[in-house]
Formats: C-alpha cells, sequence, structure tokens
C-alpha cells in the first residue's frame, strides 16, 4: 500500500512536473540572488557556502512539503484517501517518503548550480557529502510532512507552513550546516561525529512523532 | 456557574499569591546580600530564573494536556492545553525580556546567542506558530486535534534544540551556571520561595484560564444551538 501511495504522488509530480520545476526554479533564483548579493571570492564563500546552501534547501523545500498536502484538497481527495483500508501512519510515511525524494531530486540538480555558480571547491569526501545531505532531508522531510498535515487543516495555510517549520528545524540547520562546513574543511568524521548523532536524532525523533501520532492529524 | 473570582479556593490563591509577592520583593530588596560583582543586577535573577522555570512548566503541561486530549478526547484537556501555552509563551516573554535587562550592564550587551537565550527564543517562535493555528483554525474539534499535535512535536524537539544550540556557539557559554547549593542560605531560600510564589502564580492564573475558556465554549455552544 505504502508503494501505491508513493507511485501515486510521484506520478502526478511526473505528468504535471509542478513541484520539481517550482523548487528548482526557486532554488537557481535564490543562487543567484546571493552570487550577486555577495560577490564571492572563493576564500570567503567557503566560509558561507555551508549556511546559504541549506538555507536555499530549506526555502525550497517548503514548496514541495506544501504541496504534498495542499494538492490532496483539490476534489476532496484527501478524503477519499483515508476511507481507503490503508492505515494513517502509512500514509505519513508516504508523504515522508515523496517528499524526501522531491528534495533529493532538486538538490542533484541545485546543488551542482550552487558549487559553480559560488565557485567553490567540492569536497574531498563525497560520500560522508551524499550521506549527510540524505540525512538532513529525511529530517527536513519528515517534520515538514507532519507541520504540512497540520497546516493543511487551518485556512491561512501558505504563509503558516515556514513560520512553523523553521523555528522547529532549527537544530537540523545548525547541525546540517555545521557538518557541510567540517566535510568541506575535510576535517575527520570524529571532529564532527556529534552533529551527526543531532542530525540522526532529530530524524529518529520526528519520524517517530509522526508515525505515531499522523492519525489524529489526518482524521475527519 | 460559580464567578471564578468568587471561589473560596481562589480567593484564599489570590491572598496567597498577595501576602508572599510583598514578601519576596522585600526578601529580594532588603535581606538578600548584594552580589559583589553584579551589585543589583543580580537581583533579577530572583525573577528570571523562577519565570524560565514557569515557561518550562507551562510547555511540560501542553504536551501533557495534548497526550490527553488525543487519547481522552475530552474538551477540558484542551481547554487546560491552550491555557498552559499562553501562559509559558507569556512567561517565555517575561524571560526574554528580564534576560537582556540583566544581561546589557553584566556582559555588556543585551543579547548573546547563548544555547538558553536561543533556545527559549526558538520555544517563543515555535509558540506563535502554534497561536497562529488556534487563530487561523475553526472553533472546531479539529483545530483542538492539530495543536495537541503541535504540542506534543514542539515540547520533544526542546532538548535537540538546546544539544544542538549549546554546540553550536561554544563560545558564548557566557550564561551563569545553576550552583544553588553553593549559595548562602539568604539566597537560597529567598530564591525558593520565588520559585514557589512563581508557581501558584501560575496555578492560579492557569485555573482562570481554564475557567474563562470553559465559560467561552458554554456560550459558543449556546450559539448554535439557537
Amino acid at each position: 500500500m505504502l508503494a501505491v501511495l508513493v507511485r501515486k504522488d510521484l506520478l502526478i509530480e511526473f505528468r504535471s512536473r509542478e513541484i520539481l520545476i517550482s523548487m528548482i526554479t526557486f532554488g537557481a533564483a535564490i543562487t543567484l540572488l546571493y552570487a550577486f548579493s555577495f560577490r564571492p571570492s572563493p576564500e570567503s564563500m567557503l566560509t558561507f557556502a555551508p549556511g546559504l546552501m541549506w538555507m536555499v534547501f530549506l526555502f525550497v523545500s517548503v514548496l514541495a512539503l506544501h504541496r504534498s498536502h495542499s494538492l490532496e484538497k483539490e476534489f476532496d481527495a484527501f478524503s477519499m484517501i483515508l476511507s481507503a483500508p490503508v492505515e494513517r501512519s502509512v500514509l505519513f510515511i508516504s508523504k515522508y517518503l515523496s517528499g524526501f525524494i522531491f528534495l533529493v531530486v532538486a538538490q542533484m540538480v541545485l546543488l551542482p548550480l550552487f558549487f559553480l555558480f559560488l565557485q567553490l571547491p567540492l569536497p574531498a569526501n563525497l560520500a560522508q557529502m551524499v550521506a549527510v545531505f540524505l540525512l538532513v532531508d529525511l529530517g527536513i522531510s519528515a517534520a515538514g510532512s507532519l507541520l504540512s498535515g497540520i497546516v493543511m487543516r487551518v485556512r491561512v495555510n501558505e504563509m503558516l507552513l515556514p513560520l512553523m517549520l523553521f523555528p522547529m528545524v532549527t537544530p537540523l540547520l545548525i547541525s546540517a550546516v555545521k557538518s557541510t562546513a567540517s566535510i568541506m574543511d575535510s576535517q575527520p568524521f570524529n571532529q564532527w561525529k556529534l552533529w551527526f548523532q543531532l542530525i540522526l536524532s532529530f530524524v529518529i525523533v520526528f519520524s517517530l512523532i509522526g508515525y505515531l501520532i499522523y492519525d489524529y492529524v489526518s482524521e475527519e | 456557574m460559580e464567578s471564578f473570582h468568587s471561589r473560596q479556593s481562589s480567593k484564599v490563591m489570590a491572598g496567597i499569591l498577595a501576602v508572599f509577592w510583598v514578601v519576596v520583593l522585600y526578601l529580594v530588596l532588603n535581606v538578600t546580600r548584594i552580589d559583589p560583582d553584579q551589585q543589583m543586577a543580580q537581583k533579577i535573577f530572583y525573577y528570571h530564573v523562577p519565570s524560565a522555570w514557569v515557561a518550562g512548566l507551562g510547555y511540560l503541561v501542553v504536551m501533557f494536556a495534548g497526550v490527553l486530549y488525543l487519547t481522552k478526547k475530552d474538551e477540558k484537556w484542551d481547554h487546560l492545553g491552550l491555557a498552559a501555552a499562553e501562559l509559558g509563551t507569556l512567561f517565555c516573554a517575561l524571560v526574554l525580556i528580564t534576560g537582556p535587562i540583566w544581561a546589557k550592564p553584566i556582559w555588556g550587551a543585551p543579547w548573546s546567542w547563548e544555547p538558553r537565550l536561543t533556545t527559549v527564543l526558538i520555544m517563543f517562535l515555535i509558540y506563535i506558530g502554534y497561536f497562529m493555528v488556534r487563530n487561523f483554525g475553526d472553533e472546531g474539534e479539529r483545530t483542538r486535534r492539530i495543536s495537541a499535535v503541535l504540542g506534543i512535536a514542539a515540547f520533544f524537539n526542546v532538548p535537540i534544540i538546546y544539544v544542538s544550540v549549546k554546540f553550536w556557539a561554544a563560545d558564548a557559554q557566557l550564561h551563569p551556571q545553576p550552583a544553588m547549593s553553593q549559595q548562602s542560605p539568604d539566597v537560597f531560600w529567598t530564591f525558593m520561595l520565588s520559585l514557589l510564589v512563581f508557581t501558584l502564580l501560575f496555578v492560579h492564573l492557569l485555573r482562570f484560564r481554564v475557567h474563562i475558556l470553559k465559560l467561552r465554549s458554554i456560550v459558543l455552544g449556546m450559539r448554535y444551538d439557537v
């Protein structure tokens, strides 16, 4: 059932392409603004790049996360899904996974652009970078899917999601920025292990909370 | 329904609070020793720390009320949760106001990206979002449910926020560390009394607010009946 739900989200996106295209365009636009407003010299850029990078991804993720639930409002699709014989927590995981996939795909396009525009050197340890990125994406998607389910229930929900999401994910953002900076600085894993553990605990806490209480969010 | 302030228990509580509030003020200003380094600025500690404690207590109540509401579906738990969230945020604001007043003369700057301050600020922002959900949502059961979920999620985020901010600004660890056992008895007992008064104040205001929310829901119920 999970696969069917995720497939449904991906199929809608594959046909309309509205989430990914807006994510990528928006992300590229912010990156461009960064490049113009900071006039990067490679040395100074290295200090700010991890923070700027994650801010781009956080802004961009809001688009996907918001859309993931708001499209269910069209033609009252959500009630239909709820009437299907499927556990609500599975529904949460499906939103969680599709949000994660969108975020990863958008990053695959945006990250090279970011390195190119801001003239950054590629990090030596790409595997670590990928691991951190995937994990942080899981975290953003876990907290975001839960909050997006919550704000879907409220009238003025477009602006509410970022308002709720940004303070909620601050620990994740701090850890993501710190670990990315350490990887780009080629520091050994031991030096930034703590940040990795924090990302991990955020992912676990929010996946569990979402899994356990999405039931109450989705109930009609 | 009997008015809140005419209840025997409310009168007693209000009386105790009025007396002990003055007692604490007297003790703080006239009895406790003056800190040799910080002089009078240190006195705000008797109000700042209890505010922080009550803010934390408020958010703890929000979490428990959320769990109880989701399991029992009784409206009274929602009232308790909302009242506690409001009070928690009020005291959070007090912490954020009293902190900089103290920090300006002692640290030389009103704000520092110090773990406790930052955690309180983030919690404050999260709860502003909580109230927006409550305001933009309808009066119905659904808004109460998602608020409960939000209260629970926000609470479990606190330790992660605290640890992450702590290590993020490891050079900004200026906040005085708790070392109450080393304090002299006058400081210790005045502080404890202040803590007690703040906790009682919290309980009193909480009961008052829950009472009002209950009246409100009765009135709203009447409106829908007509």
